[in-house]
């Protein structure tokens, strides 16, 4: 009898979809622990690899910081191998070719090292503030004439009044941002991620999934909610 | 229920993810500027971006290109004027994001109303006008293509949704005819994204009309 896997298929099914190399250089032990893997559902497996992958590895505050009063090179340079290729992945996500992307990806750390001064971890996190250079960058790119639009708000409301829930304080928090983001169902999460994908207006996303306008819409504003609520929770429980 | 009076969550994020067209982009702009509490939404908007960024599977960049930034940071020592951006118009009384754009001329637009083109922010037909409303009168009719967002600069005015002052957003719904009617003492000064064209009033409207595009 075939044996059975974790989602009750036998295994005899799912061998039809191994690579053929694998069932003939494994011995079965080792084969039998592939399928496992294999059976068992791709999400978590991609959930655990996408969080490894998004930990920072270092304390880029501070490397920022060391930028803006040492001129630190080496700081400069760790903050580049993790951001910019980061940068470059989201240009190309967002339609921008490959040599745009990389150029615009070079610009935004160079941005970052004249910048470094004006950053300021009370009112954003680092990858918001790296994520808003890009941002404005490929806009100029774009001519959308969105320098003037954004600088206005380039200091991220220093200059506005204190605002009076706690989500400003939440939101600079990255792991809090992320573990809101995981707080979300999964048509919410798509849609909010999309939206981020510069090309994608709301109509391209609607297109792109098959599903009304206005659905698109829902999930998106039902999921901004959701995360707000939930980065009050957590910041306000934690004050 | 009353109507809301700033923008959608769905259309802040677009603002902050750089996808709403230039002119839209400016009347939440403005709205953002006069309305502060909105930043909270951005902020959750720009928190979530970064959070996007730190998601991405890294997309290497050419061999060599640490190495060719580094040499150029000598020559790219920070410039404070860099953050600064010169205002493009001298209208002071305007919110910061109007004035990063030149301003065509207040031309007469009916009875009591004026308006001026902000000029730049363009996508097809929609562009960005300031309209200015004396006290009692309505603003002027005009066809309706599609999006159509207001922001109120000075000044209020009233539809069936309720009174709107400065900061307060509208959306007007295509299927709605709605005449909004200034309801201040002093003049309404809004800033609206438009989509289609103003209807001129009277004969004098139909004469100029295949001549004046407002």
């Amino acid at each position: 009898m075939a044996p059975i896997r974790h989602d009750g298929t036998s295994l005899s099914v799912a061998k039809q979809n191994l690579p053929v190399g694998l069932v003939a250089i494994h011995p079965p032990g080792r084969l039998r622990r592939i399928r496992v893997m294999h059976a068992t559902r791709p999400a978590p497996v991609q959930r655990g690899a996408a969080v490894l992958v998004s930990q920072p590895p270092r304390d880029f505050s501070a490397l920022i910081a060391l930028v803006a009063q040492a001129k630190d090179r080496a700081a400069f340079a760790e903050i580049f191998g993790y951001y910019g290729p980061r940068i470059k992945a989201l240009l190309i996500k967002s339609g921008s070719a490959p040599a745009m992307a990389e150029e615009l990806a070079q610009e935004a750390m160079l941005t970052v090292w004249r910048k470094a001064a004006s950053y300021d971890p009370a009112r954003a996190s680092v990858s918001a503030w790296i994520y808003t250079i890009a941002r404005n960058l490929r806009s100029d790119a774009l001519r959308r004439g969105s320098s003037a639009l954004y600088a206005f708000d380039s200091t991220f409301g220093a200059e506005a009044p204190a605002q009076p829930d706690a989500i400003v304080s939440g939101a600079q928090d990255d792991a809090c941002v992320r573990a809101a983001m995981r707080s979300l169902n999964p048509d919410q999460a798509q849609a909010i991620e999309m939206a981020f994908y510069q090309e994608q207006t709301h109509s391209q996303i609607s297109q792109a999934l098959g599903v009304p306008l206005g659905t698109v819409k829902a999930r998106i504003r039902f999921g901004m909610m959701k995360l707000r609520a939930f980065i009050e929770r957590e910041t306000g429980g934690r004050a | 229920m009353s109507a809301r009076r700033h923008p959608s969550e769905e259309r802040l994020l677009a603002f902050e993810a750089g996808t709403l067209s230039a002119p839209e982009a400016v009347v939440v702009a403005t709205h953002l500027a006069l309305q502060p509490q909105t930043r909270a939404w951005t902020h959750l908007a720009r928190a979530v971006g970064g959070a996007v960024l730190e998601e991405q599977e890294p997309s290497p960049l050419k061999a060599g290109a640490l190495e060719s930034i580094l040499a150029r940071l000598d020559d790219a020592e920070p410039r404070p004027d860099l953050v600064v951006t010169r205002p493009r118009n001298t209208d002071t009384s305007l919110p910061a994001p109007l004035r990063g754009f030149e301003l065509g001329p207040w031309r007469w637009a009916g009875p009591g109303v004026h308006v001026r083109n902000v000029l730049g922010p363009r996508d097809g037909d929609c562009r960005v006008i300031l309209l200015r409303i004396a006290s009692g009168q309505s603003a002027p009719r005009h066809t309706h293509n599609g999006v159509e967002l207001t922001c109120v600069i000075e000044g209020a005015y009233a539809t069936q949704d309720g009174v709107f002052e400065p900061g307060d957003f509208e959306e007007a719904d295509p299927s709605v005819l709605h005449q909004p009617r200034v309801v201040s003492d002093t003049p309404c000064l809004c800033v609206a994204a438009l989509d289609g064209q103003i209807v001129l009033p009277g004969r004098l409207g139909k004469i100029l009309a295949p001549f004046v595009r407002l």
